[in-house]
């Protein structure tokens, strides 16, 4: 079990777009949080907490957890380059008991995941700092809100990792399970949380802003009201949906014949 | 009488109506190179899937050693297995596939440069594979097979892509693996180089065993590739 981890780890390690991940995802995090900076901070904010209040100083920094698609996509590699390249049949050669291979790549996915969360959480803290060090009379954000916001992160890199996984055994085919896990976060999920929240909050991005523990709205002209679940429902969902995603890992991974 | 390493038995594998394999018994004994033949789509690599535990049969099947290759201990230490030329990631230079397989298997990183330089590639082991000719990710197939020092090979189609030097070279490479006593299973459809290459065939046609033993008894006095299309014309 610990070779295949090691094996599977050295996978990750050695390609390029990892790396390229690791970056775009850390990238995406600064530009978040500094874009978020930057609009509260300004005049045409829409009436929505500034700077200058705890609120909008605490979300700011809450959109350090944005990048957490990245997980999910370095999650889908670990699956799908397998079948992409064909490196299946060599890997299920050395390890014939495919459970075991399984369990190392989710291992890896979670790991990866956790790893590229935190790093982006880092980097988008400190960039929405700068940002907010332009800007005047800004308000202090409580450590609590700080913390809540690293263990988001944490918690959904580890678990988007692992669902990146089980998505990527489940669609095998890896610009289909890609463009479909962007598409999927960066819109219909979004969308799902702002039309019908009852249901969004039972998704993993609406239970990811559920363990922030934010205040979320729009502009008070929109007049929108978003609930999501408690941070601890939210966390259990999360690990829900880890385990999930890794039966379906293995529903469609420990039988099948490979090619 | 040695003991036949790899068995198949009653080996059966249909794809819907297509039968790929239909009630295949044979044995593969150590110390001799046995060639795998059959027309295209016969179900050699249909079989050798089965082998490798890659496939699941429909009924009947396979043995290494006495055992299913999934219920062997560290398959990788006794068996090693060449498929096609994509068993590696293009991304990845030689070294590091190797490493990859090495750690997963447990087997020894020094022995990445032994196999490497007994297939040649020593140039190229820190090229990333994409670069690679088909040659060559042939040769890294092999290593990749090597690494783990196995005793038994099964190899399909191991010579495509390879330039003649090539093929005599792997030719020789195979019958020195095999004096040292171990068990090659090489499927081919390059019948006149296979004619010097084997000591036994297993000649498969429609997914049906039509002949197997040593390949001089089975020729009888014809060439392997008259012998092969005797066999392979009549209606089954
Ligand atoms: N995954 C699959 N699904 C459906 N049919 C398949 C599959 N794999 C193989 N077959 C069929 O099984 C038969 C045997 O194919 P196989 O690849 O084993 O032949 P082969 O002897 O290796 O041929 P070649 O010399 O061309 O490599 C063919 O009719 C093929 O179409
Ligand atoms: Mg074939």
């Amino acid at each position: 079990m610990n070779k295949l981890f090691v094996a599977e780890l050295k996978k990750v390690i050695y390609l390029r777009s990892t790396w390229v991940f690791l970056v775009s995802s850390a990238a995406f995090g600064a530009l978040n949080t500094s874009a978020t900076a930057f609009f509260l901070g300004s005049e045409e904010n829409f009436g929505m907490p500034g700077v200058d209040t705890v609120q909008g100083v605490e979300s700011v920094y809450a959109n350090a957890v944005s990048s957490y698609l990245f997980a999910l996509i370095i999650g889908i590699l670990i699956m799908t380059s397998e079948y992409k390249h064909g490196t299946a049949v060599a890997t299920f050669l050395v390890s014939p008991k495919r459970h075991r291979v399984l369990l190392a790549k989710i291992a890896v996915g979670a790991t990866a995941g956790f790893t590229v969360q935190l790093i982006s959480y880092l980097v988008g803290v400190f960039a929405g700092f700068i940002t907010l060090s332009f800007q005047e009379n800004v308000a202090t954000p409580s450590t609590s809100s700080l913390l809540n916001t690293l263990f988001a992160c944490l918690i959904s890199g580890f678990v988007l990792g692992i669902v990146g996984v089980g998505l990527g055994a489940l669609i095998k085919v890896q610009v289909a399970a890609i463009t479909g896990a962007v598409l999927w976060t960066l819109l219909v999920e979004s969308l799902i949380i702002l039309f019908f929240n009852d249901i969004g909050k039972y998704l993993p991005g609406g239970a990811i802003t559920g363990v922030l523990q934010i205040e979320v709205g729009g502009p008070p002209s929109l007049d929108l009201e978003f609930n999501f679940l408690s941070p601890g429902a939210s966390t259990l969902l999360l690990l829900g949906y880890a385990i999930l995603f890794s039966g379906i890992a293995a529903l469609t991974t420990l039988k099948k014949d490979i090619e | 009488m040695t003991l036949a390493t790899i068995e198949f038995k009653g080996l059966t594998k249909d794809y819907g109506k297509n039968i790929a394999v239909k009630n295949l018994s044979a044995e593969v004994f150590p110390g001799r190179v046995t060639g795998f033949l059959g027309p295209n789509g016969a179900g050699k690599s249909t079989a050798l899937r089965c082998l490798l535990g890659l496939v699941t049969p429909t009924s009947g099947n396979s043995t290494i050693n006495s055992s299913k290759y999934h219920d062997l201990v560290d398959p990788y230490l006794h068996v090693g297995a060449v498929l096609d030329s994509r068993g590696f990631h293009p991304g990845l230079t030689a070294r590091q596939n190797l490493k990859v397989m090495a750690a997963a298997s447990g087997v020894d990183k020094k022995r990445i440069e032994e196999v490497i330089e007994m297939v040649d590639l020593k140039d190229a082991i820190d090229k990333r594979t994409k670069k690679y000719s088909l040659g060559m990710k042939q040769r890294l197939s092999l290593a990749t097979a090597l690494l783990g020092n196995p005793e038994v090979m099964v190899l399909d189609e191991p010579a495509n892509g390879l330039d003649p030097i090539g093929i005599v070279w792997l030719r020789q490479f195979l019958k020195s693996l095999a004096k040292e006593g171990k068990t090659i299973l090489v499927s081919s459809h390059q019948l006149t180089e296979m004619q010097n290459t084997v000591d036994d065939v297993l000649i498969i046609h429609k997914g049906e065993l039509v002949a197997s033993g040593n390949v001089d008894a089975v020729c009888a006095g014809r060439s392997l590739e008259q012998t092969f299309l005797d066999l392979t014309s009549k209606a089954v």
